[in-house]
């Protein structure tokens, strides 16, 4: 009897995990990681199609993921929230802002009163994507002239021009922060890149690259961050570094429900809002095919010229 | 005789009063303060009436209809009968609103430059009474000359409705008389006899103009008991170099000699936030007038998010109205384009700013 509770508490332990794993990741407001793409693929597949499964509205809360608002309770309000989204979908009426991910190659055009032309164009990796609403902002990264350099620009700012972006794709990490102290050339792209179209409905790629460092110092204690895009850490590490990085490290975190559920807006108020805003987005989902198809006809003439 | 003597004696001294010598305190001591006279207990002890369900279903739908009935009821406020011949002047006390900070959100002047709002939405307010000058006689009066001049009147202004069986059957009967549900807050603004207005006249956003500027009077976030560098922002003590003990502490409160004691109002630890205070002079860039919201310059107004706010017309003599607001009140909601804009403000629905060459 001992024995078959034991075993029966075992079974609903393991669970539990393996819902935390993967259900609580669906809803979460987090890009995915890659790991539990690549091995559960497989895995969830058959489970899924079976019938639990997100609704196709949820999906966008990887695509924009600035609709949704601040998780945290002291700042929510349903009417602000509301009055926010409408003036974030009437600036993307006037401007295309495409999908993109932190690791995506980007080309954004501003207008500055004190360039040459009065405008401005950067190419750069978005190494990070954060803030909730109007607010929303990414930071671009590229090496000019031996220089880094790098820009961050609010996504809703009404003297950005144009957002184009040149190469879609994810990274291993949420952050790439790390290109800082890596060797120069992965963070170097050039200016006059042509943008890699993919073919549509295809799910956005995950490049795998993982880069190397430069010696110390850096800017940040990498190792203690569990980064997966970095090949050569532990070629710097001392036996100092290994032993704070096992004792600075939380391994229960992943199993902090409350934790969890504080980080991200539950799964009834995601369709409300969705809900809210699907018809727009919809709309502009038309009107970015239909000038993608003018895009197509006019992109010979400009090869011959 | 000598009986009679020493009894009329008596008398006299039981006569005598001794109320003469009593020190006169009074212009000492502050009266107690007591809830104003047009306000009535709120709190109601919440008991278990036991209920069955059909009746707390019909008590529910009886106040669904009247929260229903609300909006279509006309206003009170005709123009007509509101005396069009008293025209504004710069000496008019108009009356304020009640509002509530719902957060705040960046926007663009037309010239790209970003600056950080605040939203503040003016929920159902409704005048609930008016007491004229010479009626409306406070307990507590810090300018003495001003009971003499007595040339302001006091309006109340209430907003939220609420489910009347949370408040007293007294609270209640305030808003009773001139049929309206009893309201969450109620307050009272001191207003110039001109700009009275008949109760029962709702007062929306467009009270305010866009580009005017408004004083916000709001209580600061409660950070409960804070030392003196959170507090008044002193800079403790270094880190290291031989420091113990003493990182965060105020150091030295004090001198010695002739002032061998802590002087009154010395920067100390104590109890921080939770005071009302008033932001002056604050700019209107936008008004929503389907939900009555109001987008103010700045993040400067106190309280958190949903914190309640009273908005008045400003008193610094430069932002003050250069013509003539809505007087008494702006009546009718119909008719009005669905936002107003400042002229600096740059709206989303616009085209991308572009800088033309020289």
């Amino acid at each position: 009897m001992a024995l078959a509770i034991r075993k029966s508490s075992n079974e609903v332990f393991s669970f539990a995990k393996w819902f935390i794993r993967r259900e609580c990741r669906v809803y979460s407001t987090l890009p995915e990681s890659v790991e539990e793409v690549t091995q559960q693929i497989e895995e969830t597949k058959p489970k899924r199609a079976t019938g639990r499964r997100a609704p196709k509205i949820l999906e966008y809360r990887h695509a924009y993921p600035e609709f949704l608002p601040d998780p945290n309770p002291k700042w929510r309000n349903t009417l602000r929230e509301k009055l926010e989204r409408q003036d974030m979908l009437n600036r993307r009426k006037q401007i295309d802002i495409p999908e993109f991910y932190v690791g995506s190659i980007l080309a954004v055009t501003i207008s500055d009163p004190h360039a040459q032309g009065k405008s401005n164009r950067f190419v750069g990796i978005c190494i990070e994507r954060k803030g909730c609403g109007l607010r929303a902002d990414f930071t671009l990264r590229n090496v000019v002239d031996h220089q880094g350099i790098e820009v961050r620009y609010d996504l809703y700012d009404p003297t950005i021009q144009k957002v184009q972006v040149l190469r879609l794709e994810k990274r291993l990490d949420d952050k790439l922060f790390y290109l800082r102290d890596s060797l120069p050339e992965y963070s170097t792209f050039p200016f006059d890149m042509d943008p890699e179209i993919l073919p549509e409905g295809a799910p956005v790629p995950v490049n795998p690259i993982q880069v190397k460092l430069k010696p110390r110092p850096w800017l940040e204690r990498w190792e203690r961050q569990e980064l997966k895009g970095i090949s050569n850490i532990e070629e710097y590490l001392k036996e100092k570094d290994r032993v704070r990085r096992e004792l600075r490290k939380t391994p229960w975190e992943k199993y902090d429900l409350m934790k969890d559920y504080r980080k991200t807006i539950p799964i009834e108020e995601q369709t409300e809002i969705w809900a809210d805003v699907n018809h727009q987005i919809q709309q502009l989902h038309l009107n970015r095919k239909k000038s993608s198809r003018k895009r197509t006809f006019t992109s010979p003439k400009t090869q011959l010229a | 005789m000598a009986t009679s003597n020493i009894k009329l004696l008596c008398l006299n001294i039981s006569k005598m009063r001794i109320g003469s010598f009593i020190i006169n305190r009074s212009h000492s001591m502050k009266p107690r303060y007591r809830p104003p006279y047009w306000y009535e207990q709120k709190e109601r002890v919440i008991t278990e009436d036991f209920l069955t369900k059909d009746n707390e279903d019909f008590l529910q739908e009886i106040l669904q209809d009247r929260l229903q009935k609300l909006p279509t009821q006309d206003s009170p406020l005709i123009l007509d009968q509101v005396d069009q011949t008293v025209q504004w002047n710069q000496y008019t006390r108009r009356t304020g609103l009640i509002a509530r900070k719902i957060g705040n959100y960046p926007m663009w002047t037309k010239d790209g430059k970003r600056m950080l709002t605040t939203l503040l939405q003016v929920n159902d307010n409704h005048v609930i009474k008016y007491i004229p000058p010479d009626e409306f006689n406070p307990m507590i009066i810090k300018n003495k000359k001003w009971k003499e001049n007595k040339r302001l009147g006091c309006l109340l202004v209430g907003s939220e409705n609420i489910d009347p069986s949370m408040v007293t059957k007294q609270y209640c009967g305030l808003f009773n008389t001139i049929g309206m549900l009893p309201k969450r807050h109620l307050y009272r603004f001191m207003v110039s006899p001109e700009s009275a207005l008949p109760p029962g006249t709702p007062l929306f956003a467009t009270h305010f103009r866009v580009g005017d500027h408004i004083d916000v009077r709001a209580k600061t976030i409660d950070r409960g008991f804070q030392g003196v560098m959170k507090r008044w922002g002193f800079k403790g003590m270094p880190a290291s170099h031989g420091v113990t003990k003493t990182h965060r502490r105020p150091g030295n409160i004090g001198s010695g000699g002739e002032k061998a004691r802590v002087w009154p109002g010395t920067k100390m630890p104590g109890h921080m936030g939770n005071r009302w205070r008033v932001l002056r002079g604050v700019k209107i860039l936008r008004i929503d007038t389907k939900y009555n919201v109001l987008w103010t310059l700045g993040v400067a107004i106190p309280g958190e998010t949903g914190a309640t706010c009273y908005l008045y017309d400003t008193v610094l003599p430069l932002k003050k109205h250069k013509s003539s607001p809505p007087f008494p009140t702006h009546g009718t909601k119909e008719d009005l384009p669905p936002e107003f804009y400042d002229e600096i403000v740059h709206r989303f629905e616009q085209p991308s700013i572009t800088f033309e060459e020289d």
